[in-house]
Parts: C-alpha cells; structure tokens; sequence
C-alpha cells in the first residue's frame, strides 16, 4: 500500500520532470530557431527584393508575383560587374598565394624552431592585431604612391600590387598556423630528422598534409578579407583597371538610386563566391577555429 | 671513462653549434617573407605617422609645426593634463575604496569615504578639461570619440551576452546544432559593404521600410532611421541633453547593423571555449546536485572566462576600427551623429586632404586604445580565471 503510493508519486514526479524537460527544449529550439530568423532575414529580403520588378520594391511585398529573373543580368551589366568579379578574383587568388606561402613559413618557424629573439618577432607582430587602420592608411597610401621609398615600378595606384601585397602577411594567420604547427607530435620531427630530413622537408612532407583545418581556417578569412576589402581599393584606385567587387558595389548604390531591386540583385552577386566558399571551407574551418583559435 | 664523456661532450658541443646556428638561420629564413610585409605595412606606418603627425602636410609636405597638430586638438597641453590627472585619480579612488586603510579598525568605511571623494574630485576634473577641450580644441574630433563610445557600449555588451547564450544553448543536446552554427555565422563571414547595403534599404525612411513595418505592428509610428540625427532618447520624449542623451537614432540603426554582423563570431568562438571545458567537471557537480544555473556561474562562466576577455578585447578594439559599414550607412542629415572616429580620421585625410592633422587624430586614436586595452587587462585580471 505505502509502496504504491511512493511508486504513484514518484511516477508523477518523473512525468512532471518529463514534461518540464520538453518544456525546456521547447524554449530553447524556440530562443535557436528566433535567433536563426533575425540572422537569415536580411539575406531572405534581399534575395526576394531582387526578384522584384520596380513597382513592387514601392508598394512592398514580401515576395515577388513572378522572379524577375532578368534584373540579375541587368544589375550585372549597370553595374560593370564582369571586369571587377574577374578583379576581385584575381586579386583574392594573389592574396591567398601570398599569404598561404609567408605565414605557413612563420607559422612554422614560431612554432617549431628555436632562433633567438622568436618571442619578441611573435610580440611584434601580434601588436600589429591592435592597430587600427587608421594610424596605418595615410603613410600606406604614401607608400603606394612611392613617395616614401622607391618602389619597383614607380607609383602603385591602380595596380595590382597596390592591392595585393600589403595583405600577403598578417598576425592572425601566422598565429593560427603556429598554434597547430606546435602541436604536433616532437616523435615525428625526431624520425624525420633520423630520415635526413630539414625542416623545409618536414613541413612540406609531414606537417602540411595533416594541417588541413587550420589552412583552410586561413584560406576563408583571407578570401573573405580580399573579397570584402573596401576603405583600402577605395584609396588606391581611382580608374576602372583593377577596382573591385565592392567599390563597383559602392558605386552602384548611387547610380541604382531608388531601383533597389536592381541594387538588391548586385548585392546577391557579391554575395555567392562568398557563399560557395564559406559552405565548402566551413566544416574544417570551424574546426580549426576549435582547436586553434583559442589554445595558448 | 671521465675523459670519454669530456671528449663526447666536446664533440657534441661543436656539432650543436653549428646545428644550432643553422637551426637559427632557417628560423629568420622562414619568418622574413612575413616579417618584411608585416613591418613595412604595418609596423613602420606608426612611426611614419608620428613623423607626419608634426608637419604641417598637405598632400606634399609642408613645414615643421611640431606640436601644432596636437594643439588643435586638445586646445592646449594643460587641458590634457587635467584630464590625465583626472584619470589618475578615478585610477586612484578604486584603489583607495579596496585597499586603504585596512589596517585600521573603521578603515573599510574611512577608505570607502576618502574614495568616494577622490572619486568625485576625478570625474570633476575629468569634466573639467573634456569640457575646456571642447571649447578651445577639436570639438568635432571629441565628438567623434563619444560616438566612438555609444557605438561600442552598444554593441560589446549585447554582442558578448547573445553570444554566449546563443553558444551555450546549442552547446546543449541540440538537433540540428551545425545548421544553426552555420546560419548564425553567416553575416560575419558576408561582405559588410553588401550587408550594409541591405540595412541601408531595411533602415530607410520610407514608411514601408522594412524596420518601419517592424515597428508599426507594435502601433508605432514609422521613423526615419539612418536620416535621423536626434537622439534615440529624444524621440521616446526623454529630454536629456547633452552626452546623456545617448546616441542617435541613426547611430542606433548602425548599432543594430554592428550587434547582427558579429554575434555570429562570438557564439562560434564560445561554442569552442565550451567544447573546451571537461566534461568530468559538469558530470561530478551534478553528482553533487548542483543545479543547471549552479553549473553555469559556478563551472561556466569561470572556465569560460579567459574567451570572454579575449572576444571583449577583440570586440573593443574591432568598434574603434569598424569603418566599411558606418561608411556605408551613413547619411548626409544624419551628420555627424554617426562619424566614429575611423570616419572621422579618414575625413579629415580623404576629403580634406590634411594629412598631418588626421596623423595626429590617428595617433591620439591609437594611444586611447592603447590605454583602454591596458586598462582592461588591468580590471579584469582578477576576474579572469587562467585554468
């Protein structure tokens, strides 16, 4: 008799902590899913605007009768976007070759070799994650120009190089890279040396093929930095040779005016190399934020 | 048997040395290629712009003016100096207020008094040379500090707390927990300029903007959001004047623009510091019937705490460099309540064309951050808890 009752109660306890348990899932789903909404939206109503046609941008409706499909060839041609997509791509590739080969060098070298002066080169550049651009611009922009060293080739305004070099090295990749590099395994470095080989050997052979993660981490940022630049190319170039994407963007927010659609349309096509990159890279990207980004 | 080891020692000496200094070689090697990059575009600039910074630079340079620039911003050394000196002392007064007198027996409450008065006497200071600094300096330039200020009090913090809540919620048993991850990241990883686009039209004055519909389903009236340069407070009826009033409606639309674009990073970076913490220590807490809300503040929060400095300090320093989408945004009615200092700075250089004022601007802009990074160590390094 008393044992039922306990039995009763404690059935009832648990299905009460049953339901209080979907309760709380339930909230929690409902906090993840209104959280997706407010990041996803913007991209939902930009996508659905480009698909417009005029009349409908004013009069605001969620989503277009028929896609005007025709407004992407439009925005594409308006805004001159074959010469700054295939600008952009080329100075992303340049970027990315650069950066991969100097920080992979230096990732390597603080993480694995010993020289004197290694923790004061690592201070230095990791000082440079804290300054802003602002101190950096104006004697940059005079560096372009050649006017405080001679560069090779005179001026690099509107050149290629202007865009590309200044971000063939930067801190964080050198530092992403150096915190995997020092972590893999001393045995492997010892048989390799018992092998013959040097360090340019180890780290081409044994350390690249299973540093995918971090490499991959670093390609993302450093595509997304080129093909998002903007306050730089904005400085150095001032003809149509090698400006990119989002300069032609920029410029088509005014001459677009109130055709939004159209302006929406452009601003979809800067966004899908982005997109195609980012769903590729994103696994062993956040990956390589987890085991990276944070240890040390 | 001694002079065998001797010997080998000796062998061996010789043969690291010159190992060594190969080792050593191919260390420079290996970082030159970035070191070179590193410090002609970034690390040399500081000292250049220190050096334009005290002429008088147009598009050439023109003549010595030394600290001239300086001047014009602060109106005069003295003001910056009781300014410092006021800092000083609100440095002074949290140290008094916690660790005077604690020899004494009523020193607690001696100290907490004396504190509160070099408190006062600070702040006052502090006003004082702001206040004289405005009126015989750059008003326009400490005007950009403030909105500076509102635009990074109003995204650090939410930033900072959505993320973790975000991260730790889907740090829980959560179907579907990449796909969120994923979505979540996406306006940090899409360009600002075409983002920024998009809030340009969502935050337009159009009374069927999106962010006016938003807000007429909740009876309100619709507002002119990135043109509008009256502070936020103002429009709801609160008539405060001056710093209190916050920031404008128009800065306010950037804020929001800022809070979506990042929170994304922050919650990826949470979910990794929590992917970081052992799972032995939750379980042997629940084993001593610690709560859910125990668990968080009393095992999260701590082991979570040197993420929480860094993404605050990243977070910080990103608000006095964040340029591409409050350029973008901007209006012109909207004025100056939206020009962050970056705007300012890049004003004053691209616009104006005078390079040794805005050096100037730059280095002040530089040596804040500076202080406000060391500050925050400072601060927080008793609260921060290096597992």
């Amino acid at each position: 008799m008393v044992n039922t009752a306990l039995d009763i109660a404690s059935a009832a306890k648990r299905k009460n902590n049953r339901v209080g348990y979907y309760l709380g899932k339930a909230i929690l789903y409902l906090i993840l899913i209104l959280g997706a909404v407010v990041f996803i939206f913007p991209f939902f109503w930009m996508i659905s605007t480009s698909l417009m046609t005029l009349g409908e941008t004013i009069t605001r409706v969620m989503l277009p009768k028929v896609p005007q499909w025709q407004n992407y060839i439009t925005a594409w041609n308006e805004a001159k976007f074959s010469k700054y997509f295939l600008n952009s791509t080329l100075i992303a590739l340049g970027t990315i070759a650069g950066l991969l080969f100097t920080s992979i060098l230096a990732g390597y070298a603080f993480g694995r070799i010993e020289f004197k002066g290694k923790n004061i080169f690592f201070a230095l550049f990791l000082a440079t994650m804290m300054i802003p651009e602002s101190v950096t611009l104006i004697p940059n922009f005079l560096m372009i120009q050649s006017k405080i060293i001679p560069l090779p080739g005179g001026s690099w305004m509107n050149t290629y190089w202007a865009l590309t070099v200044p971000f063939m090295a930067n801190a964080f990749s050198v530092f992403l890279l150096k915190q995997f590099f020092a972590q893999v395994p001393k045995e492997l470095w010892d048989a390799a040396r018992i092998d013959g080989a040097d360090h340019l050997r180890f780290l081409v052979q044994v350390v690249l093929p299973i540093s995918k993660a971090p490499i991959m981490t670093v390609l993302l940022f450093a595509f997304t930095g080129a093909w998002n630049a903007f306050q730089w190319p904005l400085l150095v170039t001032t003809k149509e040779v090698w400006r990119p994407m989002m300069i032609g963007l920029w410029n088509f927010t005014s001459e677009a005016g109130p055709e939004t659609h159209l302006l929406m349309a452009g601003a979809v096509i800067t966004l899908v190399p982005i997109l195609v990159v980012y769903f590729i890279t994103q696994k062993q990207f956040t990956q390589g934020i987890a085991t990276t980004g944070l240890k040390g | 048997m001694l002079e065998a080891t001797t010997a080998e020692k000796d062998v061996k000496r010789k043969g690291l040395h010159y190992l060594n200094i190969r080792e050593q070689l191919t260390g420079y090697l290996f970082i030159l290629p970035a070191f070179l990059i590193i410090f002609i575009f970034g690390l040399f600039p500081i000292a250049y712009s220190i050096y334009m910074s005290l002429f008088d630079w147009g598009i050439v340079k023109g003549k010595f003016v030394a600290d001239k620039n300086y001047i014009m911003i602060f109106g005069s050394w003295k003001n910056l100096l009781i300014i410092l000196v006021g800092i000083g002392l609100l440095i002074a007064a949290e140290w008094v207020w916690k660790k005077a007198f604690r020899s004494n027996k009523n020193g607690e409450m001696i100290a907490k008094l004396l504190g509160a008065v070099v408190l006062l006497a600070g702040g006052g200071l502090f006003v004082t040379g702001w206040m004289q600094m405005a009126e015989s300096g750059n008003a326009q330039f400490l005007n950009s500090l403030v909105v500076t200020l509102y635009y990074a009090l109003g995204t650090v913090p939410a930033e900072i707390i959505l993320g973790m809540v975000l991260a730790y919620i889907l740090y829980q048993e959560i179907v579907g927990k990449e796909i969120f991850r994923m979505l979540y990241f996406l306006p940090y990883v899409t360009p600002s300029v075409t983002t920024a686009v998009v809030f340009q039209i969502i935050f337009s004055s159009r009374d069927t903007s999106l962010a006016n519909r938003l807000i007429g389903w909740f009876g309100a009236d619709p507002l002119k959001w990135r043109f509008e340069p009256k502070p936020f407070l103002n429009l709801l009826g609160i008539n405060l004047k001056g710093f209190l009033a916050g920031p404008s409606l128009a800065l306010i639309s950037i804020i929001l623009y800022g809070i979506w674009s990042f929170v994304g990073y922050n919650t990826v970076i949470f979910l990794a510091g929590l992917g970081n913490i052992p799972k032995e220590t939750y379980e042997a807490a629940e084993i001593d019937g610690a709560s859910k809300w125990d668990m968080f503040k009393n095992i999260t929060m701590p082991l979570l705490s040197p993420v929480t400095f860094y993404l605050m300090l990243i977070a910080f320093i990103g608000t006095f460099k964040a340029f591409n989408h409050i350029y973008v945004m901007r209006t012109p009615s909207a004025g100056v309540s939206v020009v962050t200092a970056s705007l300012m700075i890049f004003d004053r250089f691209y616009k104006a064309n005078q390079y040794g004022v805005a050096t100037a601007q730059a280095i002040v802009l530089f040596l804040i951050i500076l202080g406000l990074t060391f500050a925050q160590n400072k601060l927080m390094s008793d609260k921060v808890f290096y597992g």
